[in-house]
């Protein structure tokens, strides 16, 4: 968990309080999600909520946030992110799960802290969906300031991004790759994504067998080397045995019900299907099998296999018993997936706190850390979102962010920087001129002057 | 319930009647123009707004609705969308926003608006009663038409075919590198793009040059004169009677847009003013009005404070710009239905909430120049009303009626329809 | 010395002011870096290697002396990685060769399925590619780079991910084998990716395919002794070209210029449990200390970050490029600070402009003595070479700088370079900068 220097972050506010103090937030609204909403505080000790309630003693020494008039809910967790990365596509092969966001987390952009002034606090990055198989997944903690390994949500169960329909298969048809690339790649169609899917596990099982075999060998005490390590292969195994999470892009109905049907014969399940814009239409399937679904709240007909999403979605899989979320896939929307909950309160009656749990405890129970966030209960991490108006509200601002019991982010304190990180920006433009002008003043045959010769140019 | 199924059946028995007179009552009327009206009511006659006020008596014949517990806002107004001109963004086929060249003065949108698109129904179920659609590409796009939603055909719903003429004022463009790639950018990247830029703006001058020979010419009436459907349709332009839509976004280029439209003496509004914000004065001083980019978007620059463009709306109607909310819709990000969350989320940062509530009604009306038609709760405007149970700029508000000209519209929609549909399986 | 008449001949117009016999230069100022400075001293070389240094030494009688007072001695400068030497155009394709031929599943007739996931597919893989055997010592960039003081190069490959092995040099410019110091000195790896078209077309590809082949090769060798072992009634393993070429490099290179990159490449160095050097190390000055602690040496490169030339004069630069700019240069002095093993090299910074950037690393607090180093026995020891060649030792091979004042004086000229004993002048410049010829991207380049 090391830092890096303030100055890396000299344009951006860094973790204000300290991890292990004791602190109170209090007399606010407090939505607990789960427990509840009620007048009173939460108490935070060495990074956990320990107390929230109407009633609750403020201990010595403990730091007090006056929340008056404000709405305290959990960090809203985003189960569907690319930010934070330094490359999201491997496109070129159609099953890339030897590669993961793991190895490129981008602890450096600033999207993490525009996440966090929106009030997220977790999100789950994803490989994108160039692939029927893509990439491994990482959930991560918006702890803006800490290295990459200081990003990562640990214990978390880890996970791999799939997906079916136009974009897998946009590679395969000419003309239509990503950024032009010159060969056509299998598959071009909804049945080559199947098929795509089905010889991967294939595969696996195959490797998974190869494994067994040698384990067998050494427990009869025999001579063996170990198989070669197959780095695409194992995180399907891992799927196969349950150890890893597989989150689905999806859109159309019938791809829906044919991965279902895929992970069904191998044995495994989808732990949640994303985007699923026509999950609507196969609820009963999806409820059956267990998958989750975290969808758009009210995109629309920007694919062709959007053109039947319908801003109910996430209303209409709840009443038929799907545990749902809603996330952004944008660094943009990601920075107001409160109002995104609200749509579903608009588009199919869900309540308040039906909206809430679309970006809290839903999206935690979807990734596995129920235990440890999505909810104000005692004993959760104290992942902490203040708002200074009820968060469903479009007026809602953030006012706080704490991750860990560690405030993040503090809007006040961040207004207050604003004046000290423009003039220092300003220093450092005015040094640089300086600079430049001391170099252009000095009489030496510089490269600049030999770049314009015949034959010199870049 | 009662209520709803009396709405039901009143809406039923609306939509195959023509314009008839209603007396809309017992709900709080927000003119936008005026103070809020408590236990208000408004009297549509003809399509228009006969009367509005506290008390209104029942005329002969008159629909009673009564809407207690409800408001009554104008419907609203989008001031950038290409609705009509595409159905699903991805698909080709199915798009017209775009057509080849650099100078299109000629292409209506008009002409392309398809009034049966989908997006029809599902954005004015939101409270959105007419919008501006506009042609794209090149510098000269076309002429955007500012349209009612709803109608069988373009005649029905137009209320100014054209609106505006659309620019996009060129600018210096730099290549973009997308995605993982390594390549490095070509190393005279900018002295190229400044090139093509100098270039456009010599091809603008020229253009403008013909079009004001031709206007000359024309009003000479040589006999030997013949009709250029281009220049033609710069005429009204160069007259100050058609208003230019000039998409400008970096503070050079809005300062430039604005010289061109001093020097061409045309008049102009700003669209998609990113820097706006820094050459507010200067738009003041010229009265040019300002189509804001999304509200919800991430900061122009890095090292922006991550609010700035939720707070540029508040800072512009501070200098006293007039501005207007648009979706720039539809898109995946971006759906006309959303337009008034845009304005809703510049109020926390800023912007006071009768502004906000204005730059979706009043402030577009007036910028479009209907400023006597639409926008408020006025007499003798057109009877363009939503219906809703709350402040139609909340998500959770419901949109109960809406009204364009005075006929009830039918709220039913694909989404709508798929929904219940799908509830029922 | 009857044998050395004939070599002198042939030598003749190849060499200049080669003095047969031992040399020793005398009264000079002597920063040996293995030692302290002397003030004033004398070294003796002979037979190519320093016979001795010190403030007092006993002169042979044959020994030609030169009067070296008001000069400074310093080993020979090394640049850390390059590509001098080697011919200016790759002489492997970059394009992805597949080693097994596609095999249609169903007959013939359908479209060829691209290349893919085989475990013999190597793209961008030229592991066994040696620097030491693509030597082209009539390179003009030879004598430049000398020319600038330096006697040594450790040269590259620099196409592709695994680019191939490098050889540790000295610029004699003669004969190809005479050059060679160590070879291979290492195996040079990029994380450069060729786009969508072609696996790997991401970061995220690039460093998988790494690893996978790491761990290739760490089964390569398993399957080859078992094999090796006990043979008989054993299907034998495939000769695999890519790993062999990795097996045999005695270090990965491995690219890191930002913090992030840093990080991510001790960690990858660690979990690959293969020797690693890193180079780049612009942004080092944020993490000198996890750098220190990882023991992962670290080359710096002296092409300090710039503004682009053709960059949009209206477009803001973000803080952090502002921030980086500024703060590169210090990022040596922070990592003396915080005792890392590092050295320095050119990273396409044009020879004759090495001693600006360095006084730009000074100025920003990096001492002199490391700064010395840096350039000389810190880059012998990171490839192993520290008991032969980067300071003034006796036994040790006879590249020495010898400048009219300070290195670290911009006006100070170079008055010889001495390499494997003989003396070379420099020559004037002319022609462009050989860091900017066109269509040649410098080794450990910005990315």
């Amino acid at each position: 968990m090391k830092r890096f220097a303030l100055s890396l972050l000299a344009m951006l506010p860094a973790s204000l309080l300290a991890a292990g103090q004791t602190i109170i937030i209090r007399n606010a609204t407090v939505l607990t999600v789960t427990k509840g909403t009620f007048q009173g505080s939460v108490l935070i000790r060495d990074g956990k909520i320990v107390e929230a309630g109407e009633k609750v003693l403020v201990p010595d020494g403990a730091r007090v946030i006056e929340a008056a008039g404000q709405y305290v809910m959990p960090g809203i967790i985003d189960c569907h992110s690319h930010i934070a990365a330094d490359s999201i596509n491997e496109g070129a092969v159609a099953v890339s799960s030897m590669v993961g966001i793991e190895d490129v987390i981008n602890p450096d952009d600033p999207d993490i802290y525009r996440a966090l002034a929106g009030g997220v606090t977790t999100a789950n990055i994803l490989h994108g969906s160039a692939n029927p198989i893509g990439g491994k997944c990482q959930v991560m903690k918006m702890r803006w300031g800490k290295d990459a390994q200081g990003l990562i949500f640990e214990g978390a169960m880890p996970g791999i991004k799939f997906a079916l329909g136009e974009n897998p298969k946009r590679s395969g048809n000419a003309g239509g790759g990503f950024g032009g690339s010159p060969g056509l790649r299998y598959p071009a169609t909804r049945m080559g994504v199947e098929d795509v899917i089905r010889e991967a596990f294939n595969q696996a099982r195959a490797y998974q067998k190869e494994w067994r075999d040698y384990q067998a060998k050494l427990d009869r005490h025999e001579q063996a080397i170990p198989p070669r390590r197959d780095l695409k292969l194992e995180p399907l195994v891992e799927v196969l045995e349950g150890k890893r999470y597989v989150h689905a892009h999806c859109y159309r109905a019938d791809e829906i019900l044919m991965l279902l049907r895929v992970a069904d014969d191998y044995g495994f399940k989808i732990r949640t299907l994303q985007h699923v814009l026509e999950g609507y239409k196969v609820a009963n399937e999806i409820a059956a099998h267990g998958a989750g679904a975290s969808t758009f709240s009210d995109w629309w007909a920007y694919k062709a296999e959007a053109f039947d999403a319908i801003p109910y979605n996430a209303a209409l899989l709840v009443r038929k018993g799907v545990l749902v979320s809603v996330n952004s896939d944008s660094a943009e929307l990601m920075r107001h997936l409160n109002t995104e909950a609200a749509k579903a309160m608009k588009y199919g009656g869900l309540n308040e706190t039906e909206a809430l749990s679309l970006v809290t405890i839903n999206p935690a129970k979807q990734l596995g850390i129920e235990n440890r966030v999505g909810s104000i209960e005692p004993g959760k991490d104290a992942d902490i979102t203040i708002f200074d108006k009820h968060p469903l509200s479009n007026y809602a601002k953030v006012e706080k962010v704490f991750i860990d019991g560690e405030l993040y982010f503090d809007r006040r304190k961040d207004l207050e920087e604003r004046p000290g990180r423009e003039l220092r920006k300003k220093a450092l433009i005015d040094k640089q001129k300086a600079l430049e002008k001391k170099d252009r003043k000095k009489p030496e045959a510089t490269d600049d002057k030999k770049s314009e010769e015949p034959g010199g140019d870049r | 319930m009662k209520t709803c199924l009396a709405v039901l059946l009143t809406l039923v028995s609306l939509r195959a009647a023509g314009p008839e007179t209603i007396l809309l009552r017992g709900a709080t009327v927000h003119p936008v123009s005026g103070p809020d009206i408590a236990d208000g009511a408004v009297l549509v006659r003809d399509g228009k707004i006969a009367e509005v006020g506290a008390h209104i008596a029942v005329p002969k014949g008159a629909r009673v609705i009564e809407l207690k517990g409800l408001h009554i806002y104008p419907g609203m107004i989008d001031s950038a969308t290409e609705i009509g001109l595409t159905e699903i963004e991805a698909v080709r086929e199915m798009s017209d926003i775009t057509d080849l060249g650099l100078f299109k003065p000629q292409l209506r949108a008009a002409a392309a608006v398809n009034p049966a698109s989908e997006h029809i129904p599902v954005t004015r179920a939101n409270g959105i009663t007419s919008v501006i659609t506009s042609p794209g590409g090149g510098i000269v796009a076309g002429q955007s038409v500012l349209m009612h939603l709803n109608g069988w055909t373009i005649e029905d719903m137009a209320v100014r075919a054209p609106a505006a003429m659309r620019m996009e004022f060129p600018h210096i463009r730099m290549p973009n590198r997308f995605g993982d790639s390594e390549a490095p950018a070509r190393a005279s990247a900018y002295t190229d793009a400044k090139k093509r830029y100098e270039e456009q703006l010599r091809e603008l001058n020229d253009f403008m040059e013909s079009a004001r020979r031709y206007r000359q010419a024309k009003s000479a009436g040589a006999s030997d004169f013949k009709t250029d459907l281009k220049l033609e349709a710069m005429i009204p332009v160069l007259d100050g009677k058609l208003p230019m839509l000039i998409r400008a976004e970096k503070e050079k280029t809005i300062q430039e847009a604005i010289a061109f439209a001093d020097k061409q003496k045309i008049h102009m509004i700003l669209e998609r003013g990113v820097e706006a914000w820094k050459v507010a004065a200067e738009l003041k001083a010229h009265n040019i009005p300002v189509v804001l980019p999304p509200t919800l978007r991430l900061p122009d620059e890095e090292d922006d404070p991550y609010d700035k463009p939720f707070s540029i709306p508040g800072e512009l109607s501070k200098s006293g710009v007039k501005i207007a909310f648009a979706s720039f819709g539809p898109g995946a990000e971006d759906n006309p239905r959303n337009l008034p969350y845009e304005a809703a989320a510049a109020v926390g940062f800023g912007l006071p909430y009768e502004e906000a509530l204005k730059a979706v009604t009043l402030y577009p009306a007036q910028i479009w120049g209907v400023g006597d038609e639409l926008g408020s709760i006025e007499k003798g405007k057109w009877a363009d009303l939503i219906v809703t149970d709350g402040d139609p700029l909340e998500t959770r508000t419901q949109i109960k009626q809406v009204y364009i000209k005075g006929t009830s519209v039918d709220l039913e929609n694909k989404h709508h329809r798929l929904y219940e549909e799908y509830l029922a399986r | 010395m009857k044998h050395v008449t004939p070599i002198l001949l042939a030598a003749a117009s190849l060499a200049l002011a080669q003095a047969p016999g031992p040399i020793a230069l005398r009264g000079a100022r002597i920063v040996t870096v293995s030692g302290p400075v002397l003030e004033k001293g004398t070294v003796l070389l002979r037979n190519g290697l320093i016979e001795a240094v010190g403030e007092h030494v006993d002169l042979p009688k044959d020994a030609w002396v030169v009067d070296a007072q008001g000069v400074t001695v310093y080993p020979g400068l090394i640049d850390a990685l390059s590509t001098v030497g080697l011919p200016e155009t790759p002489a492997q394709p970059a394009a992805p060769r597949a080693e097994a031929p596609a095999t249609a599943r169903f007959g013939g007739n359908e479209p060829a399925m691209p290349l893919e996931q085989g475990p013999e597919f190597r793209p961008f893989t030229t592991t066994w590619v040696r620097a030491a055997d693509l030597l082209n010592p009539a390179d003009k960039r030879i004598e430049e780079t000398r020319s600038a003081g330096f006697s040594s190069v450790v040269t590259f490959p620099a196409t592709g991910i695994f680019a191939g092995e490098g050889a540790f040099l000295n610029l004699s410019g003669e004969k190809q084998g005479r050059m060679v110091v160590v070879s291979p000195a290492g195996q040079y790896v990029t994380l450069t990716t060729h786009g969508f078209g072609t696996y790997p077309g991401s970061l995220m590809g690039v460093i998988a395919y790494i690893r996978q082949v790491s761990f290739d090769a760490d089964h390569y060798k398993l399957e080859l002794q078992a094999y090796a072992s006990h043979p008989a009634g054993q299907k034998r393993p495939n000769y695999d070209r890519a790993v062999e070429g990795l097996l045999e490099s005695p270090r990965l290179l491995l690219p890191a210029e930002d913090a992030k990159q840093l990080d991510r490449m001790i960690r990858f160095a660690a979990e690959l449990k293969r020797p690693a050097v890193l180079y780049g190390g612009h942004e080092a000055y944020k993490i000198a200390d996890r750098v220190a602690k990882s023991g992962v040496p670290l080359l710096v490169s002296l092409k300090w970050p710039e503004k682009p030339k053709d960059g949009d004069p209206d477009q803001e630069e973000s803080y952090r490029t502002l921030e980086l700019r500024d703060r590169a240069p210090s990022s040596p002095a922070a990592l003396e600070k915080a005792g890392a093993h590092f050295a320095f090299y050119s990273g396409g910074t044009a020879a004759k402009d090495v001693r600006k950037a360095l006084k730009r690393a000074v100025d920003a607090g990096l001492t002199e003595a490391a700064a010395v180093r840096a350039l000389t026995l810190s880059a012998a020891e990171i490839y192993g070479v520290a008991d032969r060649v980067g300071s003034i030792e006796p036994g040790k091979i006879a590249n020495l700088l010898v400048v009219k004042g300070s290195l670290f004086d911009e006006k100070a000229k170079i008055e010889s370079i001495f390499i494997d004993g003989i003396k070379y002048e420099p020559v004037p410049e002319s022609g462009p900068p050989p860091g900017e010829r066109a269509g040649r991207g410098a080794p450990g380049g910005v990315e």
